[in-house]
């Protein structure tokens, strides 16, 4: 039992931990592969002590590489296909450029992001502008620069028909619809529902109006669907909604927008089976749309209209990861182990609805247990993983989280730390940092102090 | 220091419960009695060693602060949990 040959180790504890084995089909998993060295050929532990931890690192490679198998999925069945990069999945420039390099439009749900999606270069007429709250402003500048509008409700297409006078426009637009596949919880809150009948109403409106035109059917039925049959569904209604209003020939549907919502293999919370399992193949999605699509199409005899993916999480999920590092160790006292890391739900808000998988950067040795991570904040709901089974870490251990990409350099919160950089490793293997650390002056420059406040010490 | 503690540690030893435990050096640990396997940290081999080696619980204790240059009643607190535990997963 000697350990005589293993450098000196401070005091600790002394404590005994059961194993414990899942009791499930499955049995006790423990990949042998539990490492992630390297990440494109560059490795992790030299980027974490060059730009320091926490650090995102995303893959231009896999990036590049999963939005042309998504968009070839659907082009394999149908054309034309349009990607619409979900803006609000990762807004970070160089990700959204690299995607638009790929011919993915811009899809925004708001003035800031169609402004940065303005800013970064992309034309109006390459901007799907959705989201409730257009103001005047923006609507007037996305109307004169061409974008494409999908109206959420009737006070935004009033303002849209009044703004369009004022341009003496007739403005093209694209209805949301809401509606109910049967196979997921129905988004009703956004657009004009189809089995009440308000979304027919609206259309004989519109018909009516001297400023708008309906060219476009969207929606988007959920987020992480995990049953192809809820898009073949949703494919099927919105063809025959768009036959049905097309019937009187007053208006032509040029583009059907079935959304995103496509899933990663990322493990959500509830989810019984794991990814590998649980989580189709987005060629399982492809087959069901196109496949719907063409049968709804079949009677029809105007030109085929384009077909709008706004996918994001299954783009962008897999090709960024976090790395983060072990700043303590402790033993909760129901026997379980538990580290405190240096990124948290502040970095990685995620956590709070995945499981995301965890690798270590290097084996360790001593058998995997029970193990909670805990982020950095002074909240108990900071944690990044309720249970995972890792060999006994310690100070300095490295961690890398994969996927990340979708929602977390979006949704991260600034809070009691500054947010890290993220790193983009190129096709060469050359690494840039895309966006720099935060920094107290970053944080203090929208701060304003009245003169009687300039100092923490004088009170007037 | 209990007797209550001190019984505990010498039914554990009388009924060979410590001494049939296997531990490897980085800690893993198999009671064949039971089959059940376990992860004892660096301090814990050490003290099951002392233990095992006919030491007190107060001569382990006070190896230990030396050892590692630790309070005494630190130690002494710890080292009690951890009887504690042995009994419960080895009784």
């Amino acid at each position: 039992m000697s350990q005589d040959s293993e450098p000196r180790r401070g005091w600790e504890p002394p404590y005994i931990i059961p194993h414990r084995y899942d009791n499930s089909k499955f049995g006790r998993r423990i990949a042998r592969d539990n490492c992630c060295h390297h990440i494109d050929g560059v490795d992790v532990e030299y980027l974490l002590s060059r730009y320091g931890s926490p650090l995102f690192i995303a893959s231009e490679r896999r990036l590049r590489d999963n939005v042309r198998r998504v968009r070839n999925i659907f082009e394999r069945h149908y054309q034309p296909v349009i990607h619409g990069w979900s803006y609000k999945t990762n807004y970070t420039s160089a990700i959204c450029n690299i995607l638009h390099q790929e011919g993915s439009w811009a899809e925004v749900v708001s003035a800031f992001e169609y402004e940065k999606a303005r800013h970064l270069g992309v034309p109006g007429n390459r901007i799907i502008f959705n989201g409730p709250n257009k103001g005047r402003a923006i609507l007037e500048r996305a109307i004169h620069e061409g974008a494409r509008l999908h109206i959420d409700h009737i006070d935004e297409l009033e303002l849209i028909e009044t703004i369009a006078k004022e341009q003496n426009k007739t403005v093209p637009i694209t209805m949301r619809l809401n509606f109910n596949t049967g196979y997921t919880d129905p988004w009703n809150r956004f657009g004009f529902n189809l089995e009440s009948g308000q979304a027919h109403s609206v259309v004989t409106r519109i018909k009516r109006s001297t400023q708008v035109r309906l060219t476009g059917l969207h929606s988007h039925i959920g987020t992480f669907i995990l049953e192809p049959r809820a898009m073949s569904e949703q494919v099927r209604l919105m063809c025959q909604f768009m036959q049905e209003i097309e019937a009187d020939g007053k208006c032509t549907i040029d583009a059907l927008d079935i959304g995103g919502g496509l899933p990663s293999r990322n493990a959500l919370q509830g989810i019984y089976l794991p990814p590998e399992q649980a989580v189709p193949a987005i060629d399982d999605f492809g087959e069901a749309v196109c496949t719907a699509l063409s049968k709804g199409l079949a009677q029809r005899t105007a030109p085929p209209p384009l077909l709008f993916i706004e996918s994001g999480r299954a783009v962008v999920d897999d090709a960024i990861s976090l790395a983060s590092t072990v700043v303590g160790t402790k033993q909760l006292p129901d026997g379980r182990a538990a580290a405190v890391l240096d990124a948290g739900i502040n970095t990685m808000l995620t956590a709070l609805w995945y499981h995301h998988p965890v690798k270590l950067t290097k084996p360790k040795p001593g058998n995997p247990v029970d193990t909670v991570l805990y982020g950095p904040l002074c909240m108990n709901i900071d944690v990044m993983r309720h249970s995972v089974y890792l060999p006994p870490l310690a100070v300095g251990d490295q961690l890398v989280f994969n996927p990340v990409g979708a929602y977390n350099n979006s949704q991260w919160l600034q809070f009691i730390e500054y947010r890290p950089p993220i790193l983009l490793i190129h096709l060469d293997g050359e690494c840039s940092i895309i966006r720099e650390a935060e920094t107290l002056p970053d944080l203090c420059r929208h701060d304003r102090l009245p003169a009687h406040l300039t100092s923490p010490g004088h009170v007037p | 220091m209990s007797a209550e503690l001190a019984n505990i540690l010498r039914e554990l030893i009388e009924k060979e419960r410590l001494s049939a435990l296997a531990v490897s050096a980085n800690g893993f640990a198999f009671d064949p009695r039971s089959g059940q396997s376990f992860t004892v940290n660096h301090t814990g081999v050490a003290t099951m060693e002392l233990l095992l080696a006919n030491h007190s619980i107060e001569s382990t204790v006070g190896v230990l602060a030396k050892q590692y240059e630790m309070p005494t009643d630190v130690v002494l607190g710890s080292v009690e949990v951890f009887i504690r535990q042995l009994a419960r997963y080895l009784a």
